[in-house]
């Protein structure tokens, strides 16, 4: 898709030396829930750094805290301040960013996506644009041209019109992606974005996020699907009990102990032929073949 | 001028207002459909407030109550307009926003349609501090102060009990129906404890009546509406965001937690100010919000669609109060309760929007 060549992107080029900051790192982040006796550590003195103009996958079993670090480091933390460390966001910590600013520099699609009903995707698209509008600056010649650059980026052109809840659900997601696009933030978090889709919106939505990553942006996204995450992830993190048991190239990370500590499951592991990402077959429950 | 934002085309549907001051371009966004609507609504307002300055125990013409208006004509048409209809215009009008005004505001904050002032018992706590105050128990406050305390000693007890900030709408709502119920036991209460001459004074209360209100608490209630239309304006962009998740609304630079107080504070003070002149009459905030929505597009919030309907329901209602049984007045609380209950009803069986909680 030609298009992404248009999208217009204060992201940094992908190509960057690595002495730079990187855009959005945790530092020994350690959050938990509950109060009392309840009270439940969910992310354990963790430390983090998404590489720039990178796709960076965080998979892990349920309940092991991925979607709590992605809501941290988003910011949403807001609504629930980490007990120790911090997120930093090119080096400033995110606790003291005005919410505004931060709307301009990240942009988080959320698991739970609910529009109010018979909004059309170019409305939903032009909300992206609130960070950068004001009481008294509604509607400027940069909000319309993003926008149409949104609608093109997701391809969705013919669709503006259309109410979301007329729409299939890969549709829909890239609705709210061209959203986030529309705030033209150089850092793009997804919480499992593809999780309610079938194969064929899965890649649709893959896709996309593979296109913003060749436009110059930096994306985190949780995904539960490991062998997706292989495919379309450039760095992979891997975490348990609210930490993170390995990190780094897909093809350099996955080994089937990993898979075996994360799920509990023994597999074989093979090359995917056509993409080389790691593939897992066999799978079995550790249980069983140990018995 | 050779502006960049000169000519821009704006979104369909609406209107782009645009200004330059020094080197700053500045646009507004209107939409078409809310600004027909409320012009509509406006006119339907003044022509209703007009039928009820003219009908009454004495029966004028459209003519001869304006002129009444601007103290022409016949003397006792003047009276019967300028001290006895007016003032009760007034209060319908303004009692009718604000209730209006201020259950739209905390359905949209809590997003639920249920989440109205009248049935989360805030009405109900303002009643009971206003009742107190005018059987004369241990205070000395004049109604309004009463009110407004009461309306916000219910609303803490609420959110203490339901323990979150609107978030999740039905605990919010069970917990004030709850809350409600004792604050109406406790009028009550207050009402069988008295004399049966102070009974009466504070009857009207309990059930919500336009009659010979005190002047002072309308004066409060009028100022208290000007400060809350102004912020209502300014949250019109919040609010319509806080229809999405708390996740969105942040993500998209939002003080989420910041905007629900500040709508929850203008809410509750308005329901309160609108208690101490006209009772609980809290169906309004139910029937006038689902009225602007039902005329108003998917895109906004309408709260100044949704203060002029409540507007017109309730001068209306007290007409009909005023004319059914006449010369008996029925208040206006109950005629409100007579259309509200099957209102209520009818949002509960329907079927729910995809936005609710």
């Amino acid at each position: 898709m030609n298009s992404f060549a248009a999208i217009s992107s204060d992201a940094s080029p992908s190509n960057v030396s690595p002495d730079v900051a990187p855009p959005l790192a945790a530092r020994q982040l350690s959050l938990s829930y509950g109060r009392g006796s309840a009270r439940r550590t969910v992310i354990d003195a963790l430390d983090l750094e998404l590489p720039a103009g990178q796709v960076t996958a965080i998979v892990g079993p349920n309940g092991c805290g991925k979607s709590t670090l992605l809501a941290s480091l988003a910011s949403l933390a807001r609504l629930h301040v980490p007990d120790r460390g911090a997120v930093l966001l090119d080096g400033h910590d995110i606790q003291r960013l005005p919410a505004r600013e931060m709307a301009q520099r990240l942009a988080l699609l959320p698991q739970e996506t609910l529009a109010p009903e018979g909004l059309t995707v170019a409305e939903l698209i032009r909300f992206g644009r609130q960070p950068h509008q004001s009481l008294f600056k509604q509607w400027s010649r940069d909000d319309r041209r993003v926008v149409d650059e949104a609608l093109a980026a997701a391809d969705l052109h013919e669709l503006a019109d259309r109410p979301l809840d007329a729409m299939s659900g890969g549709q829909r997601q890239r609705a709210w992606i061209a959203m986030a696009i529309a705030q033209q933030t150089p850092l793009l978090l997804l919480d499992e974005p593809t999780s309610a889709l079938d194969l064929g919106h899965q890649l649709e939505v893959f896709e996309l996020i593979r296109d913003l990553a060749a436009a110059g942006k930096t994306l985190a996204m949780v995904v539960h699907d490991l062998v997706s995450a292989c495919r379309f992830a450039d760095y992979l993190v891997a975490m348990l009990d609210g930490r993170i048991v390995a990190a780094g190239r897909p093809s350099d990370v996955v080994t089937t102990a990993l898979v075996r500590d994360l799920y509990g499951v023994e597999c074989t592991l093979m090359q995917d032929p056509a993409t080389g990402s790691p593939l897992l077959t066999n799978i079995r429950s550790a249980r069983h073949s140990r018995g | 001028m050779n502006r960049p934002d000169a000519g821009v085309t704006p979104p369909p549907g609406s209107w782009r207002l645009s200004w330059a001051l020094g080197e700053r371009d500045y646009s507004i966004l209107i939409e078409r459909r809310a600004c027909f609507v409320c012009l509509g609504l406006l006119a339907a307002l003044l022509a209703v407030s007009l039928l009820s300055l003219c009908l009454g125990t004495l029966t004028l013409s459209p003519r001869e109550a304006l002129a009444g208006v601007f103290g022409y004509g016949d003397p006792v048409s003047a009276f019967v307009v300028q001290e006895l209809r007016l003032v009760r215009l007034a209060a319908g009008v303004a009692t009718g926003a604000a209730f209006s005004l201020s259950g739209c505001l905390m359905q949209t904050l809590a997003r639920n349609r249920l989440a109205t002032p009248g049935i989360v018992g805030i009405d109900n706590g303002a009643t009971a501090f206003a009742v107190a105050s005018v059987v004369g128990l241990g205070t000395s406050l004049a109604p309004p102060p009463m009110a407004l305390a009461g309306a916000a000693t219910a609303t803490a007890i609420t959110f203490a009990l339901a323990n979150d900030v609107g978030t999740r709408g039905y605990r919010f709502i069970v917990t004030g129906i709850g809350v409600g119920a004792v604050f109406g036991a406790l009028t009550q209460l207050l009402m069988a404890r008295v004399a049966i001459d102070t009974a009466n004074a504070a009857y009207p209360w309990t059930v919500g009546s336009l009659n010979a209100r005190d002047g002072a608490a309308l004066v409060w209630l009028w100022c208290g509406l000007a400060i809350g239309l102004v912020v209502a304006c300014y949250l019109s962009r919040a609010m319509r965001i806080l229809r999405f998740s708390d996740a969105v609304a942040q993500g998209l630079g939002y003080r989420v937690r910041a905007c629900r107080y500040t709508a929850l504070v203008v809410s509750v003070a308005l329901a309160a100010l609108a208690v101490a002149v006209a009772g609980p009459v809290g169906l309004v905030g139910l029937i006038g919000p689902e009225i602007a929505r039902q005329l108003s597009s998917h895109r906004g919030v309408s709260l100044i669609a949704s203060a002029l309907s409540g507007a017109i329901v309730m001068v209306a209602a007290d007409l009909v109060g005023r004319l059914l049984l006449a010369p008996i007045e029925v208040p206006v609380g109950i005629v409100t309760a007579i259309v509200g209950a099957p209102f209520l009803l009818w949002i509960l069986l329907r079927p729910a929007p995809r936005f609710q909680s």
